[in-house]
């Protein structure tokens, strides 16, 4: 009986972090202030964060934290001040309708094909998910699956070598 | 219903009340001792006056300063967005309060004994920056927007170092628990990793000056050019939330050096959170020492430091604690 009523626990804790996910990233896509819309989705970033805590896999979360809230949404809030892109830019005009349901089908299309995937092919969930020490994860990346680890290192050097090249033809053309 | 409500919820919830009153508790503590210790080194009694005769050298000082900053009104300026400009306050303090709960005060004085406790202060510290930006930017003034804008460039270029030196003390410990971290080190200072590590004490302690905002590296609020920087468009306890986030943050960072180099709880004799609060408050001393002795850096010169020469050092020192740990 008392197991039932963590379980009702755990689906409404559940369910405040999909709140949170999902209110951030209405808040991301409709305001008209780019800096509320980083507000948004950095209100997203903490709600997976949460998920992950709630998987019981902390370590996860804190990255999540740490890069993507900590490092990643302040890369972004330094270019939108570089932008100088303020609420009554050109971009802030009333669009039609077509595109409100153009953005509504981009948006539902991977979101149905991944819940379809997820449903049909989860694994069969825990009451209490244990927790993975940081050296099994560790192992894990470099053992197991250490070409793609090596790869997505890759991916980001050559992102960053791409971004100092075109800083200096910028330069170049001034 | 649920009958019993599960004991480790009720432990964080009285942890974190209990932090609050620490860090309200604390600030108080600082404030009059950054008055103090400046009136000293300037040659001059500090605040001496308020209070009756039964309490000397004006120590109901900040309470009359915290009575003024609550009484005070608090509006918003006119062109600010209203949102992000109370958000803002409220993002700077909350994580500061979240960083205590993995410290451990003593041996057994720790909210919750994780084993991610390091990498949850370096998370939650992190997002600060986010909060000075957000007040910058929202407050619609360009002292405000270049404070936000110097703090971005700080903090992005700071935490490169930071990172690094605590990876070379993680490394020589192999756990990224606090509790582990303090319990590996003995009671005596020859024993303390602040030996094995001289150069990653000096390099972290130079960092988290900097990502405290802590003279000398106080550019985002540099009052002598900016007037307050972020906060200038703040008043009464808006004002006073990043002040005590300030604050916080600065016992944040003593923790952790007093944990990660200087043995945590660990002493002879005496009970463990005693020398855990004097290795603390002597840090703290030490970065208000700092404060009224040195003169700001230039902006060029701060990230100098950091890019030309932290990094690299903190570089050499990872490669040769891997080095040695190797052998």
């Amino acid at each position: 009986m008392e197991n039932l009523e963590y379980e009702r626990l755990a689906w409404a804790v559940l369910f405040g972090h999909i709140v949170i996910i999902v209110v951030g990233g209405f808040m991301t896509v409709l305001s008209q202030s780019l800096v509320r819309a980083l507000v948004g989705l950095i209100m997203t970033l903490f709600g997976v964060a949460g998920l992950f805590f709630l998987m019981a896999a902390p370590f996860i979360a804190l990255m999540q934290i740490l890069i993507y809230v900590g490092a990643v949404s302040v890369l972004i809030f330094f270019a939108i001040m570089l932008t100088s892109a303020w609420p009554g830019g050109d971009e802030s005009g009333k669009c039609s309708g077509r595109k409100y349901i153009y953005a509504g089908v981009a948006g539902l299309v991977p979101a149905v094909i991944l819940a379809t995937a997820a449903i049909r092919s989860a694994p069969p969930s825990f009451l209490v998910p244990e927790e993975t020490e940081i050296s099994v994860l560790g192992k894990f990346f470099l053992e197991d699956f250490i070409l793609p680890f090596e790869l997505i290192s890759l991916l980001l050097t050559v992102a960053m070598a791409g971004a100092v090249v075109l800083a200096f033809e910028m330069r170049r053309k001034k | 219903m649920i009958e019993a409500i599960p004991t480790q919820f009720i432990i964080i919830f009285v942890g974190l009340l209990a932090i609050m009153a620490f860090v309200g508790l604390n600030a108080v503590v600082l404030v009059y001792l950054e008055r103090k210790v400046a009136g000293f080194i300037h040659r001059r009694p500090g605040p001496y006056e308020v209070g009756p005769p039964c309490f000397p050298h004006g120590i109901l000082q900040p309470l009359a300063d915290g009575l003024k900053l609550v009484g005070k009104q608090i509006f918003t300026p006119r062109g600010a967005d209203s949102f992000l400009f109370w958000l803002a306050p409220m993002i700077s303090i909350a994580p500061a309060i979240v960083c205590f709960i993995a410290i451990p005060f003593g041996p057994y004085l720790q909210v919750i004994n994780t084993n991610v406790g390091l990498i949850l202060i370096l998370a939650f510290t992190g997002i600060n920056v986010l909060a000075l930006c957000l007040a910058g930017w929202a407050s619609q003034n360009k002292y405000g927007l270049i404070g936000a804008a110097r703090d971005i460039s700080q903090g992005v270029a700071y935490e490169i170092p930071l990172l690094l030196v605590v990876l070379s003390v993680v490394f020589m410990t192999g756990t990224f628990n606090l509790f582990d971290i303090a319990d590996g080190q003995g009671a005596w200072p020859w024993q303390w990793y602040i030996v094995y590590q001289p150069l990653a004490f000096i390099l972290f302690f130079i960092c988290a000056l900097a990502e405290t905002n802590r003279n000398p590296f106080d550019l985002p609020e540099a009052e002598s050019e900016l007037t307050a920087g972020f906060h200038t468009e703040y008043s009464g306890m808006a004002f006073a939330c990043f002040f005590l986030a300030e604050y916080a943050y600065m016992v944040v960072a003593a923790c952790i050096i007093a944990i990660l180099f200087l043995g945590g709880f660990q002493g002879p004799v005496a009970p463990g959170i005693w020398w855990f609060l004097a290795k603390v408050y002597v840090l703290l001393l030490i970065m208000i020492w700092i404060r009224w002795t040195f003169p700001r850096v230039r902006f060029d010169q701060l990230l100098n430091i950091c890019w030309k020469w932290l990094i690299p050092l903190a570089v050499l020192n990872l490669l040769i604690t891997l080095a040695v740990i190797a052998l």
